[in-house]
Parts: structure tokens; C-alpha cells; sequence
């Protein structure tokens, strides 16, 4: 039995000490833990007694995607430096673009003109989508993405805008995306959390809004994303304590085991004190499967070098990347990974010079993501993992004025992609203006996108509800419609 | 297809890019066509036979109608010409370059009607017929009557037949039962009657051993000691438990219990959430609040008051204005920007009042935002008007004093214990100080004095600043600076001589509070740089006259900053300098020697002169000039002032009063003696009570907002009625106004809104809505009184009359039992609103005192208990459990109130847990401890693996084992048969059975036997705390019931 938790993070870097404080919330809601089926199997269960709200279910309708890797870009990556092509953007490179509102960003005092990307663009694949030299490993798979250019959102702050993308309400305390597709679904995985998060490991901060992006509001909180601590034990409480060996550890479950059996047999009706027998039971096996499964030093080298962990300027994302996979095989329903920390030059923010952070955080994802669709194709994995890439907006095409100029935030376009289960690669909807600014054709928003990863998923966003506070809420609230055109 | 229309959006030319930026405003000017009045006149008449009816049923819903899809609004020509994202939706005379007529006809995208079927074509040619025609419109699409009926909507009168809206009933209990032996009190009958026509009789009361138990857990959320149990089961007294009920609702852990309930309905916490979720240090008064008024029993209606108003209905009490806590606890955006500003005060707004009303009345408000509610009878008129009691209330830190009646009191004690501390001293000054100055006067210590061989602080007469500084001279005489600090300025000081023979000078340089980091420089960071100091000695005082200037030598300092040396002021160089850094605030000196003693310098004058050129405003701030005949004196050597001196050389007959007191003073400094009884007086006052002023987070109007990083306002002045909850869509100002459903006067703006008084900082619109509340004859308050028992009831019986405890809405539960609700509710009116007899009249209920005895017949003729046949087992709270833990540990701290923390470790009780909104405790989280995002009034229940594994692996809850082993191996005769049945009683109330007793031995032992084979040193020690923590995962423990 492993008594080690790898060493999968970096160590704590001195220049964010207070980062601490962000964590002590990051581990809970380890409880997607399906107890239902195995204590039928046990038949502990009166009968009717205890329903696990965790047992996997089947969706509304047959679908391709059983599990989400949702690759978020923390910080708004800008569409027009990135996949969404603007030649027209270099014709117009330096002059003001009339009519603007200067309160379309966070900065209205450095409001500069009109700014062509400094990444070059080029054609792959059968598609012959464009993408920019940023991105020289994911291009190689554009034939498996299917690209939305037209996506807008309300906000032009991050941390209304995250909730957005997350939980389909710009306010806070809504339920996110991976919590209501682990309500819907359940898990599949016996011991090991239905829904995993996982954000910045060198210590640049936690996404904006932090545990809110991953919470499950008004939902049971089992169904609440499981944030992996970066430093320390992953997972809260998952190692017994140190004066304690396994047989002493195990002699204590064996005689509270016999102890609550003699307490339930006095109460026979009441379902959830056999559950609860059965969940000590559970978490002495998670002490066991959790680190295995987080171990990517099990890996063959050759996979390790697939996904960059041998490269220093991408191995933390890698390890991520890894990660995920190997969760996503043995079960777990919905993994999202955070690139970047909190904000500004610490993420994908990319105020002060677009290059330089851009070129950054590329380098720090390009080749992992890559490495992930190929290792996901190889094993078969890829038609049952449904793949999304974004942030939570756009930028804009006008620089942040500066030394070295940057692009301030756009609520009005961004790109994301979509690839794996149930989607179709090479495809490519809706579109932007000339100068990508606003989304113009075909737009998506959202709720859009949100009913057409459920409906990938098998759920139909109009029927998956949660009665709270005398309402039906949806994760769409009123509004989505799938977008079709990128259905397989 | 979508390069094709890029292609087709690129030949429109760079212009057109307009189109996607933000919208101008509509053209005012389009050319006016000769046949205009002709075309309009036609147009009108396509419009209205043939357009309108099209757009008004195929169009109107989506742009304008319900919802305004892509910001494009069709329903007047103004908004049609500004059109939408997608740019203007019409060319006016030129059906061809619209936008309108593409999408309906398929020639553009986005094919219109969206995902429905095309328009006919007769209808697609009318409106490229209209188009061509100008576009003309009789009138808007929708009414301006009909868009603002909404804000003026009146509920009609069956709207409030729902049973929770309806006054309370005048109910009496069934008498048919009030014979049966079971029941105990109203309560029963009310239950027992429900049973017996279901055919179904309750269990029997429970033994004395639970009772204690689920009481104390109840009432308290703590375990009863074993010594509690024995003497309640073994009280024969009738009344024995009446007693036990009355002493734990007396007890100071009933609030702290109690208090959590609320703060889950009150989504408390004590941060702002958001992006950085910053602290608010000064939220947990709030917490204290509901603590302290559940121990005071407070009035429930006085308790709602307060947290709606407090600040206008009892100003000076401090329990009130901790209350208003409750609206400024939900989240706030830390970081808003200018777009956004109005939007978030709106969400905030809203979170006030939604959380009023689940709270309060349980009806969920927020649901009418954007429209009428959709399922009870809340108009949105009625919500934006109940809205409008919050428009200028805002998140305001004030200064509390806790306990002014404790300070004064303190502080009156104080005084009289110092009184004799100053009395010694006076009577010291007034007796022995004057024959203590003669005496030291004939002494040869005096001499040095007289003779100036002290340094003799000088009394300038000119004071000039080349910069425009003002110098004042004050009467300590030191030179203060204010006014202009110019980049490099010079001060030159004059002052009579007052000793014939001149060796030395000093320049102190002192701290002044009123100086940048309190000086002695005035540059920002307290630092001055005097790059030189010149002394002349002049013929005469004043005048034009001769001066000589003094040689200076030997420089010296009490302090200096690397590099910048006091060398530096006589070394000639003009720009070198001496400075402090870092010792700001503090007072230095320098001293330097004159190279040739002056002489014969009575009635010369001596001019300093100070030069900052050194760095920019770098002048000194205060500084004082002294002299001294003696060579080569100490810096720290005494100093007198000249007119002390001269008092001092005068004979002591001589001297008048003033001048007596004066030089006694002085003396009286430098007396060991009194400054021996000085300085006892002077520790003594270091210990003076000081008044509680704390800072704390109300809500208030018309003081300072906590702001954040907000790009604008706090708040607006006036609340609106939003279409469709959008500020950008504003119909009017909404007036002050109450639930319709919920009001029974024809004049509500006579009962319940009142004219702020004179002078008030607050509208007192709050004060209406707290009245309107708790209006029993007219307003909310039978509603009210409802909530409030069906919560108690849920607390205590594991689930409410109503099981939605926070929806009495046509959506929620019905009541199980709703003339017991109204009874209650009733009772709690006629008690005048206090909870502990309602708390007491339920416990006292066989209702409650019933077993848990389950039985599958009744089982099978009311599966869910929602009769209440027997009382159900409910897991404890995540903050209960640890609670009781620390309690076996013997490590709790029973402290009240006072700041929280988030330190795991601490001692204290869960619900001084600080609740950061995104560092919840994980111990509270894993057990269902809600968010403190919105108000929650039942928490769900589940059975996790994480639970177990805290059980298992947490640091904290292996410690409270180990606290609860050294316990139990504390007594005499701890054998392992004596740990087992002590740690049964104590955690448990029971004595273990045989088989539980012979097992939790058998592994005791073999505990004990593997850690000694480890060599463990505790290994005893151990193996108790193993059984220990056994206890805390046991079912039982976690199960009260």
C-alpha cells in the first residue's frame, strides 16, 4: 500500500507565500464517491432506503462524451492572436477605430489604435485552418477540433465573466458546468472524486472568484469540483496519521465496523447509518487508489515525453495534462485544468505586452495539449473525452497603450474549441468582424455553448433541473441552443 | 459559406467597420425625398395593413417583446434605424442595402425568423415595399401604456387565497384526544389527532438517558457530562425535566447553538467574495448579535426589526446597530468596472431583499427581478417597490463602544485608586520642593548652571527662511518649519549672547508629530540633509552691522546616516550634507567647537545660518540652538534655558513669584525624588481602563460606503422599475412599496412609510419595511410568526411543518399539520414573540419525547413519518460534531463572542470560525455546511467517504482524541475495563453493553501489545486515543437522536 503522495507539484515558490490561504477550501468535496452500487452488492441497502446521488445514470439521450478535460486559459487569451485569423486587422495596424467605446475594457485611460496581431498565421491540416505560430504542436491536430470564433460573453471583468463561463451567471453562487454534469450523470469512478480541478502550480494564484469557479451553489455540495492542492497532500486528510501503521489503522475500522453493526441492527430502517459503515470502508480503499492514480511517474517515459514533462518550460502543465488523462480512464467524469494564476502578467491577461505573455503561456500549453489529444486518440480514449480549450473572454483589437503594448479585455468575441467525443473535427462556426472585435456571425453565446457541451454529453439542457428556492433552475437559465453544425 | 460572407462583409470597405463598433445614435438627418410626404403616407398604409401584423406576431417576442436578442429592438423606428450588434437593420428608402430585409429573405445571415420558418414572400415584399417607402410607423409596436402597465399592476383578490398569505386561523387543539394518556401538552393533540385517523399510534417516550441527550444536542449542540445524565435520570422530582429544560435554555451555549441556524437563513460570512474575497475584519458583530439576542430571548419581531433597521429604530443601542449586519453580509464585487457599476448595485440590491424574504417570510422575492413571479403572486412592480427601502442603504464601518456602562464604571474605580499616586506628588512639590531648591542651590551641582557649562539653549530674536518657509519660534525654544519647503532653502537664525565666553554650539534636531513621519526633516519620509552650518558673531544685535565669522571644529553626532556624515556641515562643501535616515520621529544632535573660544561676547549678537543643498526639500522641520562655555561638552550634557539661567543668577529674594515658580519647575525636572514619585504615577496611569471602541460592519445610509476597487458610485439615488431586471431599460422611479398579497389596508402609504426626522442621515424607508413586517393587523407579521415556528419546529423534529422552510410559496410544501402551524404561530404572537417557551412548548411535547423506534406497520401506512408516529434520527451538524469533540477533548474554550479565526486549531466553539467565502472550513464543508451565498434554511444530509476519512486521518480530530485519552487515563484506576465504560459514558451517555465491552477491550489490548512491539514509549496512551477516535467515527456520536 503506497504511503507516499507523489510529489507531482512544484514545491512552493517564495514569491506567493500568501497563496496558502487560498487552499484551505481546495480538497473538499471529495465526495463524488459512488457508494450506492456497492452497497447493493453488500445488500446493506433497506430497501428504498439510501439513493446515492453519486451513482453513475444514464443522460436524457445516447452520446459519444462520458468524460470533459476543459483546458481554461485563465485570464481571456486574445481569439485574433491566437486561432481567429484577421488579415484585415494588419491593413488598419495603427489607426483608431472610430466609434469606440473606451469602457469596453478594464483600462479607458489606455485606450491605443488599432493593433495587428505579431504572430504570424498559417494554414494546417485538411481543414486549412489558420492558426498562429504559438501553437506549433496543437496545429498539428486542427483536424480533430471543432472551432466556435463567434463567442461573446457579458462581462468585461474576470471574475464576473468566469462565473459566466463556468456557471452561466455572472453573479456568484451558481452551480458550475462540472458540478451539474456530475449531477447528471454521476460518476463512474468507485473511489476517486467525480470532478477534478486542477489550477496553477508555480505559484502565480488561484483563477479570480477561486473555489467559486468549481462550486456546486445550490446543488448538494458532493457535487462540487475537487480542487488538487499544488503543495502538500492533493487531498485533504487522505493520509492516516503518522503515529499510526496500516494494521493499527485497519484494527480501528474493524472494530468500529463491528461496533456500528451492532447500532444498525438496533435501527434497521434507517439506510443511512448503513451508508455510512460502508464509507469508512470507501475512504480506506481512496487512501490507496487516489495517489496511484495521481502518480504520473507510473508512466512509460516515452508518454511522459509525448506530453513535455522532460521540458522545464512546460512540465507543471504537462503533469496536469497527464493527470487528467489518467483520472478520465479510471472514471472520473470532469477534470478542468487552469493555465496560468490570478491575473495580469501571471495568466493569459495579457495587458502589457501580448507578445511576451502570449509567446509565454503558449509555450507552457502548446505541446502538453498536443500531447494529451494524441495520447487520448491512441488509447481510444479521445471518442468518450470530450476536449474544450478557452478562456472566459477575448481581447481586443486595439492595443493597451505602453511600452510594449498589450490588448485589454473583450467581452464581445473570443475562440473556443472543442474536440473528442462527439465532435466534428475540422469544423469551424460562426465568425467574427473584419477586425475581430465583436462576434458577428452565427454567435454563440454562453448558454450556447454550455447546452451543446451537455448535449454532447448526452443531457438535454431544457430538462436538467434542480428545484431551489420554489424554481426549476437550469444551467442555461432560459436561454441555449446546441450548436449543431459541430456535431458529429 | 462563412468566408464567403467575411468576403462579403470585407467588400463593404473600411467604413462599414462602424457597423461593429458601437452603434452612433439615430441619423436625425436622412435626405428629405420630394415625394415624401406621398411615400410616407403609403408606407403608413403597408405598415399598418401588412408589416405590422408580421412583425408584431413573427418578429416582436425575440427584438423587443420578452426579450431583445443581439440588442436589436423593433419596436419603434428609432431603435429599428440604431438597430442591433449586427449595425442599423434598415437603409430608409432603400430596401436593398438593409440588413432587415437580407435576413428575412435568406440573403444574409443570420437567417430570420431564427430557426423558425421563412416569412411568406408576400410579406418579405411588403417589407421591402415599406423599406422603400421610408419606413414609416403610426406607432410603436407595444403600447408605452401597455410596456409601463406592468410597474402599476394590482394584484387581484384570489391571488391571496394561498394558505400561507391568509391571516393566521383563530385554530384550537382537537379536543377528541385531550384525554389520551400520550399527550402532554396542545401539541400532541394536534399530532395524535393526525394519527388516529390514519390509524396509526405513536412511539412511546423515549428513556431518560436519550432524552438528555437529544436535549442537550438540541438546546445546546454539546454533549451532557456523565454526571448531568446520572443526576437527571435519577431525579424522581415530576418536574425533573421542565428543570433540565429551563436550566439548558439559560445556559450561554444555547445562543452559540442556536445563532448557527440563523446565520445559514442570514448566508453570513465575513468576507466580500468575488475575486479576491477580501476579509471584513469587522463582519462578526453580527454573529455576536444573533448570539447575544437568542440569549437575551429578545422579541423575534424586534430581532427582524433590527436587522432591517436598527440604525433607525435604536440608534444608540449597540445590539441594534450590530444587526443591520444581517443586510451587509451577502458578497460584493471587490473590483467593479465603469460598465458594470449600476448592474452590481442592482445584484446587491437584490441580495438584500431576496435574502429578506427567504429569510423573514419565506417567499422567494428575487424571483420577480425580471418579470412577474412566475408561480406566486409577486408582481414585479411589487418587488422593484420593495426594492426602494434599500436604494441609499450601504455597507458602512462605524466606531461601537461594547460596554460604555463597563467603562464608566472601570474608570470611576480607576480614578480613585490613582487619586493617591498625584496626590503624593503635589504634596511633594507643595512640602519639600522649595528647601530641595535651596539646598541644591548652595550646592556645588548648581555651578556648572550659573556658569554655563550646561549647554544654554538660545532665545533667537531673528528668525529668516531664504526658501519662503514660516519659522516660528516656540516656547521650548526650538524653530518650528511650515508654509513653503522650497528645493534648497537656507535658514538663518540671530540670538543674543547670554554667556561672556562662547566654546560650543548644539543643534538638536527634534520630532515633531506634525512633520512627515514626525520629522525632524520635512522631506517625505521625516529626513532632512543640512549641507552646511555658518555661525558669525555680530558687533551688535541688530542693525547693519560688523560680523565675524566663527571657525567650527570637531563636529560630532548623536546619530548618522551611512554616507552622509555631521563632518559634512563644516567641511565647506556646499552640496555634502548630514542626515538621519532611518531614525524618524526621533530626536538628534550635533554639536561643533568653536576653533578660537569667543570672548567678551555679552551684548553681541550670534547668527546661525543652515543650509539645505543637499537634496530636494530636505529642510529641516524643528530644530533648537545652544551654546555652552565649557570645552568640548557631552551632547547629552543638561541643558537650562537663558531665561531660566537668568532667574537662576538671580538672588533668591530677588525673584518674583513667576519667576520662583518658574526656576521650581525647572529644578523639579531634574529632583530625583519627584521624579521617583512621577514615574509611579505615570505606570499607575498606564493602566487606566480604556473604553471598548471597536470598528463594526452595519448597514446605514448617509455614512462613508466601505469601498473597494469600484470604477463608481456606492449607490444610486433612486431605484428604478426595470424591464426585464435591465438597468439599461428603466420605466420610471419606483416608490417605496409593500407585497400586495401580504398588505390588508387600503392605505398603505398611510400606515407604514414616515417622513425621516429632521436632521436624519437615513430615509427611515427601512423602518417602514421592518414595520410592515412585523404589522400583525395589517402588514406580513402572520407570516412572519409562521416562518419563524415552522423553523424552530424544523430544528427540532428533523423537518418543518412546511418542509421547505424557506418557500411558503405556491411552489413549496404544503403543511403536514396546518393547524398546528397556525396554533404555534398564534402562541408565539401571545407570548409576545419569544422563542425559549416556544422552544420549551415543543420540547415538552410527547411529540418530541417519543423514541425512534422504527415500525414497519406504521412504517407501512405513512412510509416518510410525515405524521410523526416516531421522532426521526438525524446525522449531527459538521460544526456539532467538532463541537463535541472538543467538549470530550477537555480542551474547549467556552469564551463568547469577539473576532473569529481560521485557524483549525483553535479551541473555541465552531461558530467563532471565521467564514471566509473562499477558506470555508473544510471540517464544516465536508459535513454540508452551506456556501454563505444565499440564504439556506435546511441543510442537506449527506454520507460521504471524505467525512470518514476526516474521521480517520484529520490532524484536529486525532488531537481531540488524544485530549479525550489523557482524560480517561487521568483516573485512579484507569483499567481498560474502566476506559471503555467511562469513554461510553462520557461520549455516548450509556454504559457500554457486554459484547461492546469485551470487544472494545479485546482491541484495546491488542493495541497496546502492537505499539509496544514498535517500541512506542506512549503506547497505552495510544491505544486509548485509537479507541477514542473509534467513539467520534461511531454512528451513535454522530447520531443524537
Amino acid at each position: 500500500m503506497p504511503d507516499r503522495i507523489p510529489a507531482f507539484f512544484a514545491p512552493p515558490s517564495p514569491a506567493y507565500p500568501s497563496r496558502r490561504q487560498f487552499l484551505a477550501r481546495a480538497g473538499n468535496g471529495f465526495g463524488l464517491i459512488a457508494l450506492a452500487s456497492l452497497l447493493e452488492q453488500q445488500g446493506l441497502l433497506a430497501s428504498g432506503g439510501y439513493r446515492n446521488p453519486l451513482a453513475p445514470k444514464p443522460g436524457h439521450f445516447p452520446a459519444k462524451a462520458k468524460a470533459v478535460i476543459w483546458l481554461f486559459m485563465n485570464g481571456g487569451p486574445s481569439q485574433v492572436d491566437t486561432w481567429d485569423y484577421k488579415p484585415e486587422l494588419a491593413k488598419v495596424d495603427g489607426k483608431d477605430l472610430p466609434g469606440f467605446d473606451k469602457h469596453t475594457g478594464f483600462f479607458a485611460d489606455q485606450v491605443g489604435p488599432l493593433m495587428k496581431s505579431p504572430f504570424k498565421f498559417e494554414r494546417h491540416g485538411q481543414s486549412g485552418t489558420w492558426v498562429s505560430e504559438l501553437f506549433p504542436h496543437m496545429a498539428r491536430h486542427v483536424d480533430k477540433m471543432a472551432f466556435i470564433y463567434s463567442c461573446w460573453t457579458d462581462s468585461n471583468n474576470h471574475s464576473p465573466a468566469l462565473f459566466k463561463i463556468n456557471t452561466g451567471m455572472s453573479r456568484m453562487g451558481f452551480p458550475c458546468l462540472g458540478s451539474w454534469v456530475t449531477y447528471g450523470l454521476g460518476t463512474e469512478s468507485q473511489n476517486l472524486p467525480a470532478f477534478v480541478v486542477m489550477y496553477d502550480t508555480l505559484g502565480r494564484g488561484i483563477p479570480k472568484g477561486h473555489s467559486q469557479n468549481w462550486g456546486a451553489g445550490f446543488l448538494p455540495s458532493i457535487y462540487q469540483g475537487t480542487a488538487l492542492k499544488p503543495q502538500g497532500q492533493p487531498i485533504e486528510d487522505l493520509v492516516r496519521p503518522a503515529e499510526m501503521s496500516p494494521v493499527q489503522q485497519r484494527a480501528q475500522l474493524d472494530l468500529l465496523n463491528q461496533l456500528n453493526r451492532r447500532h444498525a441492527e438496533q435501527n434497521p430502517a434507517e439506510a443511512d447509518l448503513a451508508a455510512r459503515i460502508e464509507s469508512f470502508e470507501l475512504a480506506y480503499r481512496m487512501q490507496m487508489a487516489a495517489p496511484e492514480a495521481l502518480d504520473v511517474d507510473r508512466e512509460p517515459q516515452l508518454v511522459q515525453r509525448l506530453y513535455g514533462l522532460d521540458n522545464p518550460k512546460c512540465s507543471h502543465f504537462a503533469r496536469q495534462c497527464l493527470i487528467a488523462r489518467r483520472l478520465v480512464e479510471r472514471g472520473v467524469r470532469f477534470v478542468q485544468i487552469y493555465s496560468g494564476g490570478m491575473e495580469n502578467q501571471l495568466s493569459w491577461d495579457g495587458h502589457i505586452d501580448i507578445k511576451g505573455n502570449h509567446s509565454g503561456f503558449a509555450l507552457e500549453t502548446d505541446q502538453p495539449i498536443a500531447g494529451l489529444l494524441q495520447d487520448l486518440e491512441t488509447r481510444g480514449l479521445l471518442d468518450s473525452t470530450l476536449v474544450i480549450w478557452g478562456g472566459e473572454f477575448g481581447r481586443l483589437p486595439v492595443s493597451q497603450k505602453g511600452d510594449k503594448p498589450g490588448r485589454d479585455h473583450n467581452p464581445h468575441a473570443f475562440t473556443v474549441w472543442l474536440a473528442g467525443g462527439g465532435v466534428k473535427g475540422g469544423v469551424q462556426h460562426g465568425a467574427t468582424d473584419e477586425i475581430g472585435f465583436k462576434a458577428a456571425v452565427d454567435r454563440v453565446s454562453v448558454h450556447d455553448l454550455h447546452a451543446t457541451i451537455l448535449h454532447l454529453l448526452g443531457l438535454d439542457h431544457k430538462r436538467l433541473t434542480y428545484r431551489y428556492s420554489g424554481r426549476d433552475f437550469r444551467l442555461t437559465d432560459v436561454h441555449g441552443n446546441v450548436v449543431t453544425s459541430i456535431l458529429a | 459559406m462563412i468566408r464567403s460572407l467575411v468576403i462579403v462583409l470585407l467588400g463593404l470597405g473600411w467604413s462599414q467597420l462602424l457597423l461593429y463598433a458601437d452603434p452612433p445614435a439615430p441619423s436625425a438627418k436622412e435626405p428629405l425625398d420630394p415625394e415624401h410626404a406621398v411615400k410616407m403616407a403609403r408606407g403608413l398604409d403597408v405598415f399598418k395593413k401588412h408589416v405590422r401584423p408580421v412583425l408584431v406576431q413573427r418578429c416582436l417576442r425575440c427584438h423587443g417583446g420578452e426579450v431583445t436578442e443581439s440588442e436589436f429592438d423593433l419596436t419603434d423606428r428609432t431603435h429599428l434605424l440604431k438597430g442591433g450588434l449586427a449595425g442599423p437593420a434598415i437603409v430608409p428608402g432603400n430596401s436593398q442595402a438593409s440588413l432587415l430585409f437580407h435576413v428575412v429573405n435568406h440573403s444574409k445571415k443570420p437567417r430570420m425568423p431564427h430557426k423558425e420558418d421563412k416569412l411568406p414572400q408576400e410579406a418579405i415584399q411588403h417589407i421591402a415595399l415599406w423599406i422603400d417607402l421610408g419606413a414609416p410607423f403610426d406607432k410603436p409596436l407595444v403600447e408605452r401604456e401597455e410596456a409601463v402597465a406592468w410597474t402599476k399592476r394590482v394584484v387581484p383578490p384570489e391571488a391571496r387565497q394561498h394558505w400561507s398569505l391568509q391571516p393566521l386561523r383563530d385554530v384550537q387543539p382537537p379536543k377528541n384526544v385531550a384525554n389520551h394518556p400520550w399527550v402532554r401538552n396542545p401539541i400532541d393533540q394536534f399530532i395524535l389527532d393526525r394519527l388516529q385517523q390514519a390509524g396509526i399510534e405513536p412511539n412511546p417516550l423515549a428513556d431518560r438517558r436519550r432524552l438528555i441527550r437529544q436535549a442537550y444536542f438540541g438546546l445546546l449542540g454539546l454533549p451532557p457530562s456523565p454526571e448531568d445524565v446520572e443526576a437527571f435520570v435519577n431525579d424522581p422530582a415530576p418536574d425533573a425535566y421542565e428543570r433540565l429544560l429551563d436550566r439548558l435554555l439559560a445556559s450561554q451555549h444555547y445562543g452559540e447553538r442556536w445563532a448557527r441556524h440563523w446565520l445559514d437563513v442570514a448566508r453570513f460570512a465575513e468576507s466580500h467574495g468575488f475575486e479576491h474575497d477580501y476579509d471584513r475584519p469587522t463582519a462578526y458583530h453580527y454573529r455576536d448579535f444573533v448570539i447575544q439576542a437568542l440569549n437575551d430571548d429578545l422579541p423575534y419581531d424586534v430581532f427582524v426589526r433590527w436587522q432591517i433597521a436598527g440604525d433607525e429604530l435604536a440608534p444608540n443601542n449597540k445590539l441594534a446597530l450590530m444587526a443591520t449586519g444581517f443586510l451587509a453580509a451577502g458578497v460584493h464585487s471587490t473590483q467593479i468596472t465603469k460598465n458594470e457599476v449600476e448592474k452590481h448595485r442592482y445584484d446587491e440590491l437584490d441580495d438584500m431583499l431576496a435574502t429578506t424574504g427567504s429569510a423573514m417570510l419565506g417567499l422567494t422575492l428575487g424571483c420577480a427581478r425580471c418579470h412577474d413571479h412566475k408561480y406566486d403572486p409577486i408582481p414585479q412592480r411589487d418587488y422593484y417597490q420593495m426594492l426602494s427601502a434599500f436604494t441609499t442603504t450601504v455597507r458602512s464601518e462605524i466606531d461601537l463602544d461594547l460596554d460604555p456602562e463597563g467603562y464608566r464604571q472601570a474608570r470611576a474605580k480607576f480614578d480613585a485608586e490613582h487619586a493617591p499616586y498625584q496626590a503624593a506628588v503635589d504634596a511633594f512639590v507643595r512640602d519639600h520642593l522649595p528647601s530641595r531648591l535651596a539646598a541644591w542651590e548652595t550646592s556645588s551641582a548648581s555651578a556648572a548652571y550659573r556658569e554655563g557649562q550646561v549647554w544654554v539653549v538660545l532665545e533667537p530674536t531673528d528668525l529668516k527662511s531664504e526658501g519662503g518657509a514660516k519659522l516660528t519660534l516656540r516656547p521650548d525654544g526650538s524653530v518650528f518649519a511650515e508654509g513653503n519647503n522650497a528645493q534648497f532653502d537656507t535658514y538663518s537664525v540671530t540670538a543674543k549672547a547670554t554667556l561672556n565666553e562662547i566654546r560650543g554650539f548644539r543643534l538638536e534636531v527634534l520630532a515633531d508629530p506634525k512633520l512627515p513621519k514626525g520629522g525632524p526633516g520635512r522631506a517625505g519620509n521625516g529626513n532632512f540633509a543640512l549641507s552646511d552650518l555658518r555661525v558669525e558673531v555680530l558687533s551688535e544685535i541688530s542693525g547693519n552691522n560688523e560680523s565675524r565669522p566663527v571657525v567650527l571644529t570637531r563636529p560630532r553626532a548623536s546619530f548618522e546616516q551611512k554616507g552622509l556624515p555631521v563632518a559634512h556641515i563644516v567641511d565647506g562643501d556646499a552640496k555634502s550634507a548630514w542626515a538621519v535616515d532611518p531614525l524618524f520621529g526621533k530626536d538628534n544632535a550635533a554639536a561643533v567647537e568653536c576653533g578660537e573660544p569667543i570672548t567678551d561676547a555679552i551684548g553681541k549678537g550670534i547668527r546661525f545660518t543652515l543650509h539645505f543643498n543637499n537634496n530636494t526639500g530636505h529642510n529641516l522641520g524643528r530644530f533648537r540652538l545652544a551654546v555652552t562655555s565649557a570645552e568640548y561638552l557631552d551632547l547629552r550634557a543638561d541643558s537650562i534655558p537663558a531665561d531660566v539661567r537668568r532667574i537662576l543668577l538671580t538672588a533668591s529674594e530677588q525673584r518674583n513669584d513667576a519667576e520662583r515658580q518658574k526656576l521650581l519647575a525647572w529644578y523639579g525636572d531634574r529632583d530625583a525624588e519627584l521624579q521617583r514619585l512621577r514615574q509611579a504615577a505615570a505606570e499607575h496611569l498606564k493602566k487606566a481602563p480604556k473604553p471598548k471602541i471597536v470598528k463594526a460592519l452595519i448597514s446605514t445610509e448617509g455614512l462613508p460606503a466601505v469601498r473597494l476597487h469600484t470604477q463608481g458610485e456606492d449607490f444610486f439615488p433612486e431605484t428604478y422599475f426595470l424591464r426585464r431586471g435591465d438597468p439599461a431599460q428603466k420605466e420610471g422611479v419606483a416608490p417605496l412599496g409593500f407585497l400586495q398579497v401580504l398588505t390588508r389596508t387600503d392605505k398603505p402609504e398611510e400606515r407604514w412609510p414616515v417622513q425621516p426626522p429632521p436632521g436624519s442621515r437615513t430615509s427611515f424607508r427601512r423602518k417602514a419595511l421592518a414595520d410592515w413586517l412585523t404589522d400583525v393587523e395589517c402588514g406580513a407579521g402572520h407570516l412572519l410568526a409562521r416562518v419563524i415556528v415552522n423553523r424552530l419546529w424544523q430544528h427540532h423534529m428533523g423537518r418543518g411543518i412546511v418542509a421547505t422552510v424557506n418557500d411558503f410559496g405556491t411552489r413549496g410544501d404544503p403543511p403536514t399539520h396546518p393547524e398546528l402551524l397556525d396554533w404555534l404561530a398564534a402562541e408565539l404572537i401571545r407570548n409576545g414573540w419569544k422563542l425559549k417557551p416556544m422552544h420549551k412548548l415543543i420540547m415538552s411535547s410527547a411529540t418530541y419525547m417519543q423514541s425512534t423506534a422504527h415500525d414497519p406497520a406504521k412504517a407501512a401506512r405513512d412510509p416518510d413519518n410525515r405524521l410523526l408516529w416516531r421522532r426521526p434520527m438525524r446525522r449531527l451538524e459538521g460544526e456539532i460534531i467538532r463541537d463535541a469533540m472538543l467538549a470530550l477533548s477537555g480542551q474547549m474554550d467556552t469564551r463568547l463572542f469577539g473576532p473569529g479565526t481560521l485557524d483549525p486549531n483553535s479551541r473555541r466553539r465552531s461558530i467563532y470560525f471565521t467564514v471566509k467565502r473562499s477558506q470555508l472550513m473544510p471540517m464544516m464543508v465536508v459535513f454540508d455546511a452551506p456556501e454563505a451565498l444565499v440564504s439556506i434554511g435546511e441543510r442537506p444530509t449527506t454520507t460521504i467517504a471524505p467525512q470518514a476519512l476526516l474521521l480517520m486521518n484529520n490532524p484536529q480530530v486525532r488531537n481531540y482524541a488524544h485530549g479525550f485519552a489523557r482524560r480517561l487515563l487521568a483516573t485512579e484506576q484507569a483499567t481498560w475495563s474502566e476506559v471503555v465504560r467511562q469513554g461510553y459514558r462520557a461520549a455516548l451517555g450509556r454504559e457500554p453493553e457486554a459484547e461492546e465491552q469485551q470487544a472494545s477491550e479485546a482491541f484495546l489490548q491488542r493495541q497496546l501489545e502492537s505499539y509496544l512491539a514498535e517500541g512506542k514509549t506512549q503506547a497505552r496512551h495510544l491505544a486509548v486515543t485509537d479507541f477514542c477516535q473509534v467513539l467520534f467515527c461511531m454512528n451513535e456520536f454522530v447520531y443524537a437522536d
